[in-house]
């Protein structure tokens, strides 16, 4: 599947002199192919973007609508004097922001090892495409059904759930845990669900990276006396770094705003363990009626993504002059 | 070959279009609306609670031929609220905690019942000055109370009570040592479902009834109006007396068990074919769902029996804890009036207390409504009771109440850290009690 | 072993291919622990949709396996009496024109991107791109004030729009990627031959691009299709509820109905993983081009 430009490149341009010839009426219609969409963006994203930060730096308590301007005081309330959102006071440190930053280390972390080992591993059976699909599969599947699929997998009650049954099944004496509705195991066994669903996002780009590797290459190693890991050490791992940090930042920017499975598998709970800044930003503002604290959380959500996008595109630029 | 480059184009554009064109069109109303024939309820309810509001509904329906459209969520609040915000409320709503209830009556977004057009007379004739109190925001009245129940009760299982050798208790000594009683003969004294947000409401009556009948009324309406500090020393002295009841040793999977059990499985824990354990610390309504969802074999008084929450001071023996939801209306029209004053009117309270499951608040409904000796019990209950106090987490505003259940969920996991639980909900609280 | 030969020569003996296959045994057992994690929970509540209420909380399901002892009410039950079929039905109606319409106007635009000059073109791509970062939570709210000035609250136009404002920019961005990559000398010539823009989009970029279209419209259907939040906040009208919804109010105020949420959450999973296995190719091929080269 080779192309001749880059796909993924942002900026890279249709090449240049021909279609300048068509000047006259091309620029009109050009705005006349992009307005409904500029319509659309303008409407959905552009002015609720400049909406909620005004609406950040106010009450916001009157049915959701600015009504009392309070200046930065909800960004400095979040980032010191809440303890769901975050909490330096002890160590470890806690809350939403916390969480999320576990969210943004393990889960990564998971998904793209599991997601490597497994392209890695499935490529040296013939059964690979079946190990693949298995994998795969749970990707087309709704986070709501996820959480419903692994709240079940989870219950304390070993007479329902499979862990706690599969752990009793080894060790008769084993009193069984309830993962979810413990403060100390509730986010991991949240972050391994989600896993769960998204390890085959990463191993299908891994998969298609590898097979892009030249054979050649690697039978020169093998020839050579080389063994399967130092192969995989010194010649694939390094020409997957690209791929790997793509997928890890697709990843990223999932897991800031990551809320359906938490939502529905613990609700945030117990005790607000398992939060994360979605879901504070749902709570404060549809349980709590607080328009403007909600709307700060969202800025500060939009501001963790900024950077990890930027990189990304600028990444794909200085790939685009590269290559 | 020009119509179909035409069409693509403008397939796209003409649904934008026609969107903004419903918008021309349509006109939004803030003040009174026409009535339309059909009214639309909202409220929680799912199961069996939801068949039988919806009897209630159909006697509407054939009394005034007005249409009734029950609508149901999980979480109310993430529901009412947007819809408000986008201005498409349900026509009423039925609201569990006066809390949001005065919140959104200082939103502007609840009708006044003056505004409705309802007949004030009527209303203090059937129901009491108390549950009067109860709907009432600033002086205006917002909230009918339609139903209303005991959380005063511990259930328990008459034959296993039996085999013990053992009375209901009068007195919390008493019951702390039947518990003692139940444990050395291997069984688990408690059940209790306190999993996630959604279920953890059972823990702040554990401690609301303990609180009311150990520091007594007042202190109670003091500290869940915001004048009594959660980090007072009665606050501790009554999670102390919690963490006895609802220990690893007293509950099925310990603690760990009980923040993983959800309400309806913690009553199955009790009243089921596989039961694992004695008794259930919750309110009136627990009775109905065990009969009506839990075991369908189950005889009231016979085989599900609940006793009066035990005295701690007998100073307070009379005090009784209970909640209650209001009907309240977003939108005035003749067809809401005409839901409102059938809510409120005694006719509709007797079909709902003969379905089993609610106590109606309505003076007028007759004990002989109600369908077993459970229900009559529990409405004897709240007729008897000198003191009535409303659960407190249902009167804090904003998301506190939800707060205060999670730092219940906290303490119990972790009771010595209970000070610094405390101290922390003091301060997030007094914010909300500004605001 | 070293291979003298190149890798054409294939192994030949029997015992050579059975040392092959040994030495790949640990990779074997890692791969089957790994397709049961996969498998297990998602065939676990496969089981259970299917057991009576009473035996879900008497006895796992794996002990019921052999029993045999199933029934079909769970789902019909779901369908029925929890509103679930009208539920697919609304999921349906939310998630086809949240296709088509993101797929139609970001294609247009995706169109001019790669082969109209116009001023301002490629920074109105970049900031239209850049869009990609704000998440939902920022547009969450203004966006519903403004279904309220616009009075479509009650219908399916509001979500419908949601879905397409959110969506249009990975659709631009997937979309112009790969109308880029078309041969330019196809469409000079078109141009030379007196063609309207309207004629090369319609008819020569179109039809060379349904693979990416494809994988663009499958994409945004099971991401809507699965989409909850979105839909608990603009769908206000109960009776237009799609099925993620509905299932998460199952989990009613007071616990969890296993019998009904297995069943539900199967109901929901349905059409997905048709789509899925019909469709992979486009699925995996959508997922790729956004990302990698």
């Amino acid at each position: 599947m080779s192309t001749p430009a880059a796909p993924g490149s942002v900026v890279g341009k249709p090449p240049p002199g021909r279609l300048a010839r068509l000047g006259r009426g091309s620029g009109w219609q050009g705005f006349f192919f992009i307005s409904p969409a500029l319509v659309l963006l303008g409407a959905l994203l552009v002015y609720p973007v400049v909406w909620t930060v005004r609406l950040s730096v106010d009450k916001g308590r009157r049915q959701l609508e600015p009504h009392e301007f309070v200046g930065l005081d909800n960004f400095k309330r979040l980032l010191t004097d809440d303890r769901r959102f975050l909490d330096l006071s002890e160590f470890p440190p806690s809350g939403a922001l916390i969480n999320n930053l576990r969210w943004i280390v393990l889960y990564t972390a998971l998904c793209v090892i599991l997601g490597l080992a497994i392209a890695v591993l499935a490529s040296r059976v013939r059964y690979e495409s079946l190990i693949k699909a298995v994998i795969f599969v749970p990707m087309a599947i709704s986070a709501t059904a996820v959480a419903m699929i692994w709240l079940f997998v989870y219950s304390p009650d070993p007479d329902q759930g499979v862990l706690n049954a599969a752990l009793q099944g080894i060790n008769s004496g084993f009193d069984p845990i309830s993962w979810v509705g413990r403060e100390g195991t509730v986010n991991y066994a949240i972050i391994f669900a989600y896993v769960w669903a998204s390890t085959g996002f990463a191993m299908v780009v891994l998969s298609a990276a590898l097979k892009g590797i030249s054979t050649e290459v690697i039978e020169a190693a093998r020839t050579d006396g080389a063994t399967d890991w130092a192969i995989f050490r010194r010649i694939q791992l390094p020409l997957l770094s690209l791929p790997i940090a793509v997928v890890t930042v697709w990843l990223i920017i999932n897991v800031i705003k990551v809320f359906d499975i938490v939502y529905v598998m613990s609700g945030g709970g117990p005790s607000g363990a398992s939060e994360v800044i979605a879901n504070r930003y749902f709570i404060e503002t549809f349980d709590g009626g607080k328009g403007g604290y909600g709307a700060a959380m969202a800025v500060i959500m939009l501001l963790m993504i900024i950077p990890i996008m930027a990189f990304n595109i600028r990444r794909f630029r200085s790939e685009a002059v590269t290559r | 070959m020009t119509r179909y480059r035409t069409f693509l184009v403008l397939l796209p554009a003409l649904v934008v279009a026609l969107a903004l064109v419903a918008a021309g069109c349509g006109g939004d109303d803030e003040g009174s609306s026409k009535s339309t024939g059909t009214v639309s309820v909202f409220s929680l309810w799912g199961g069996s609670e939801r068949d039988a509001f919806q009897k209630v509904l159909t006697g509407f329906t054939e009394k005034t031929g007005i249409k009734a459209k029950y609508e149901q969520g999980r979480d109310f609040l993430p529901i009412l609220r947007p819809r408000i915000a986008a201005g498409n409320p349900p026509d009423v709503a039925i609201i569990p905690r006066p809390g949001v209830v005065a919140d959104f009556a200082r939103d502007g977004s609840l009708k006044t019942v003056e505004e409705i057009g309802l007949d004030t007379d009527a209303l203090t004739e059937n129901l009491s000055q108390s549950y009067l109190d109860l709907g009432t925001v600033d002086g205006d009245l917002y909230g009918i109370v339609v139903k209303a129940n005991s959380k005063n009760t511990i259930w328990y299982k008459p034959a296993s009570f039996k085999q013990l050798g053992v009375q209901p208790p009068e007195d919390w000594q008493g019951l702390l040592q039947i518990a003692d009683k139940m444990r050395s003969e291997g069984k688990k004294p408690f059940a209790v479902g306190a999993q996630g947000s959604t279920n953890s409401w059972t823990l702040t009556d554990w401690f609301e009834n303990i609180y009311l009948h150990q520091a007594g009324p007042e202190k109670y309406q003091q500290l869940f109006t915001g004048e009594l500090p959660f980090t007072d020393p009665t606050v501790k002295t009554a999670l102390g007396e919690m963490t006895k009841v609802i220990s690893d040793e007293n509950v099925p999977g310990g603690i760990q068990g009980v923040l993983g059990t959800d309400f309806v499985t913690s009553i199955g824990q009790v009243f089921g074919t596989n039961a694992k354990a004695e008794m259930h610390g919750q309110g009136g309504f627990v009775g109905g769902i065990a009969i009506g969802q839990v075991n369908t074999k189950l005889k009231p008084i016979t085989d599900i029996d609940f006793f009066d929450f035990p005295t701690l001071n007998p100073a307070y023996k009379g005090a009784l804890m209970g909640a209650g939801d209001q009907a309240v209306a977003f939108t005035s029209n003749d067809d809401v009036k005409a839901l409102m004053e059938y809510l409120a009117s005694p006719e509709a309270g007797e079909i709902w207390a003969k379905t089993g499951a609610i106590i109606s608040p309505n003076k007028a409904v007759p004990d002989s409504a109600y369908p077993n000796e459970l229900a009559v019990k529990e409405a004897k209950q709240l007729k008897d009771a000198e003191t009535f106090r409303f659960d407190g987490s249902d009167l804090l505003p904003g998301t506190l109440g939800q707060s205060w259940a999670t730092t219940l969920q906290a303490i119990i996991q972790n009771p010595d850290k209970m000070d610094q639980e405390l101290q922390d909900f003091q301060s997030s609280a007094e914010g909300e009690f500004e605001a | 072993m070293a291979v003298v030969e190149t890798a054409a020569t294939p192994r030949t003996t029997l015992s050579e291919r059975l040392v092959g296959w040994i030495s790949r045994t640990p990779v074997h057992i890692a791969l089957v622990v790994l397709a049961l994690i996969w498998l297990v929970p998602s065939v676990g509540l496969l089981v259970t949709s299917f057991r009576k209420r009473p035996d879900i909380a008497a006895s796992g399901w794996w002990e019921a396996i052999g029993d045999l002892d199933f029934t079909i009410k769970n789902y019909s039950s779901v369908l029925d009496a929890q509103n679930m079929a009208d539920a697919f039905l609304n999921s349906l109606f939310i998630a086809v024109p949240s296709t088509i319409l993101p797929l139609m106007i970001g294609a247009l635009a995706a169109f001019a991107f790669s082969w109209i000059a116009f001023p301002f073109r490629d920074t109105v791509f970049l900031a239209i791109v850049a869009l990609m970062v704000v998440p939902i939570q920022a547009a969450l709210i203004p966006v519903l004030k403004l279904f309220r000035e616009l009075d479509i609250t009650d219908s399916f136009i509001g979500i419908w729009l949601a879905h397409t404002g959110f969506a249009l920019p990975f659709a631009i961005f997937l979309l112009r990627n790969f109308f880029i990559t078309l041969p330019r000398d196809l469409i000079e010539a078109a141009r030379v031959d007196g063609a309207s823009n309207l004629h090369i989009f319609s008819r020569v970029v179109l039809p060379l691009s349904v693979p990416a279209l494809a994988s663009f419209a499958i994409f945004q259907f099971l991401w809507v299709w699965n989409d909850l939040l979105n839909a608990l906040i603009f769908v206000q009208n109960p009776d237009q509820r799609p099925l993620t919804v509905t299932i998460v109010n199952l989990q009613s105020a007071y616990g969890a109905e296993w019998h009904l949420l297995s069943a539900g959450s199967f109901i929901l999973m349905l059409l997905p993983l048709l789509v899925f296995f019909s469709l992979q190719r486009f699925f995996v091929q959508g997922l790729l081009s956004g990302s990698v080269k």
